[in-house]
């Protein structure tokens, strides 16, 4: 057997030269390692955006479209039997409802989606390698999804705008209510792919949590219009505050006081991204 | 944070103990890594090897034990520390979305490292990777996808490179490439561990082994001196009339056995004379051989001779 790498070296030891290139290039990186930089959260928000906007015909186009479809369905042709809602037209009550039923879907999807795909594909272990931060990671996965629902969410907003809606009551509190909602979803997404371990763990939330809770959230109606014990029981459900919230700042009108929905949707955004955090942090399922 | 890289190790990795449920994937394993060596650990499939280097690499938390890298504890200064590691893991993986020139520039930002299109093309070109530049992921041939892992590990310039099975399912060419590459790479300045259980491949390219078995770490020594010790070869020498057994005794001096009627084994060690010494005397003496065949002791046999060591050892009561 051919020796090609003994000569030159003490036995057991690497060639001199080469320890002595070694350990220059040591004290280099070294100082560069040490360096704050921002260059790396940066790119897994590019990329994470990129991801979707790349396939953007199944990531934007389809959920608007699906959607718009719900509004002329219901809006106008159902929407003339049932004429107003605590006095506002049922095309214009129905625009935060299904702003939100495509915000709140697309959100989760997209950083459940996206991490698990990873974990799937053993490209997570590109990231779990990086110094990125937990912070870091955790940010830019949540970021790209809120890009994608608030993008997907205004572009209902605006199309329906120009189909003769009327909702523009408050914009910056629906565009808050929004974007709270878009960030709780996307914490919650984050958490699900860490634990998740098929494409069923992934699929469970939205099919027997999220879809039921966004339809019965008041997406379609007042709970006024529910009989007892409906009506009550729906206010056991959080969505029905996302969608009031929105609803009011589009339209002026609310089932729930407005900063109830507020104080909820910090106080899940705190609780989910907290966990999510301490998921990345412990290494829990992804660092086993 | 830790002082300045001025040690004699790069890494150096103290009573390290990684548990699932009752297993010990890693088990007391203390190892250093000099800066600029290729050290290779060597071992079978599920020994820890993969489980050894998560650790020091930042991929699996939650071990009990120290591992410094350039003084810097690889769990409080992890920033740090991952900034200077690259990795090839074993698993082929691919990104879907994306194409290979693409992933290699993520690569490189997610370390903070601007990835300029030279670096790219350079690494593809060195890989034989650059007609696919533009090609997604996913169309690549498994032999492919390895090189893309390799070019994906060293886009941010680490001064420590991790190979977990870098030639497994590898072609003898690109293997051999690959062996080059790395040797190439050491002499720029890149510390390399790598982990195999062919012992051909630490043979070839380490400057020290590490042999590792049920996670535990059974011995870490010279290349030369493990293979010295524990790297026998044997010489098969089949005779035509079926007179093995006699031969067999005329060879006293010299560890020669009839392994059947017709055939006689010689055990030696690489580097000594015993093979011109058994040639000569069976052609002296009017022998008729057939055929002439050499092996070596399997990587397998090694392990059985530490593995009786080391169980020896822990019955007298030896410490670990």
């Amino acid at each position: 057997m051919k020796d090609e790498s003994t000569e030159g070296r003490e036995l057991g030891m690497p060639p001199q030269e080469a320890a002595a290139a070694a350990r220059t290039r040591i004290d280099a990186l070294v100082e560069v390692a040490e360096k704050k930089h921002f260059t790396g959260p940066w790119t897994l928000f590019y990329k994470e955006i990129l991801r979707f906007w790349n396939i953007a015909g199944q990531t934007i186009v389809s959920p608007v479209i699906t959607t718009m479809l719900y509004f002329l369905v219901f809006g106008y042709s159902l929407g003339d039997r049932l004429q107003e809602i605590q006095g506002i037209p049922y095309v214009d009550f129905l625009v935060p409802g299904l702003v939100m039923l495509a915000l709140i879907s697309n959100a989760y999807i997209n950083s459940a989606f996206s991490l698990f795909i990873a974990k799937v594909h053993g490209t997570i272990v590109d990231l779990l390698v990086t110094p990125l931060t937990y912070t870091q990671f955790l940010t830019a996965y949540v970021s790209a999804a809120v890009v994608r629902a608030m993008l997907i969410g205004l572009i209902i907003w605006v199309v329906s705008l120009l189909m003769g809606a009327t909702a523009w009551f408050n914009i910056p509190l629906a565009l808050l209510f929004m974007f709270l909602t878009a960030l709780t979803f996307a914490f919650i997404g984050v958490v699900i792919a860490i634990i998740g371990e098929d494409f069923d763990h992934i699929n469970l939330l939205p099919n027997f949590l999220i879809t039921p809770l966004t339809f019965l959230g008041g997406v379609f109606y007042s709970i006024e219009m529910l009989p007892e014990p409906w009506d009550t029981i729906s206010l056991f459900n959080p969505v029905l505050y996302m969608v009031n919230g929105v609803r009011y700042g589009m339209v002026g009108v609310s089932d729930v006081p407005v900063w109830h929905g507020l104080v909820l949707l910090v106080a899940m955004n705190l609780f989910f991204g907290g966990l999510a955090l301490w998921l990345l942090k412990t290494g829990k399922k992804l660092r086993e | 944070m830790g002082s300045k890289f001025g040690g004699d190790f790069l890494v150096r990795a103290r009573n390290v103990t990684k548990k699932y449920d009752e297993l010990r994937a890693v088990d007391d394993v203390s190892v250093e890594i000099r800066p600029g060596e290729i050290f290779a650990l060597l071992g079978p499939n599920g020994a820890g090897k993969t489980t050894l280097i998560g650790c020091i690499t930042g991929l699996i938390t939650g071990f009990e034990g120290t591992i410094e890298m350039a003084g810097f504890d690889v769990v409080d200064d992890y920033r740090v520390t991952r900034r200077l590691v690259g990795l090839v893991p074993q698993e082929l993986n691919y990104d879907a979305f994306f194409s290979v020139r693409q992933v290699l520039e993520f690569q490189a930002g997610y370390f903070g490292v601007k990835p300029s299109p030279e670096r790219v093309e350079s690494l593809l070109e060195q890989f034989s990777l650059l007609d696919k530049a533009d090609a997604n992921t996913r169309w690549l041939s498994g032999g492919m996808k390895r090189r893309l892992m390799i070019c994906k590990a060293l886009m941010h310039d680490p001064v420590l490179l991790f190979l977990d099975e870098p030639t497994a399912g590898v072609d003898v060419e690109l293997r051999d490439e690959l062996w080059q590459y790395v040797r190439n790479l050491r002499d720029q300045g890149m510390t390399i561990v790598l982990t195999t259980h062919y012992l051909e491949e630490a043979e070839r390219l380490a400057d020290r082994v590490g042999i590792i078995n049920r996670g535990r770490l059974l011995r870490v020594d010279a290349r030369e001196s493990l293979m010295d010790e524990f790297g026998r070869r044997h010489l098969d020498v089949t005779l035509k009339h079926g007179d093995a057994r006699t031969w067999a005794q005329k060879f006293g001096e010299l560890n020669v056995e009839a392994v059947d009627d017709s055939m006689l084994r010689l055990h030696y060690a690489t580097g000594d004379s015993n093979v011109n010494q058994l040639l000569q005397v069976l052609v002296g003496q009017g022998a008729e051989i057939s055929d002439i065949e050499t092996g070596r002791s399997s990587l397998e046999e090694i392990f059985r001779t530490l593995l009786r060591e080391d169980a020896e050892e822990v019955s007298e009561g030896g410490a670990r």
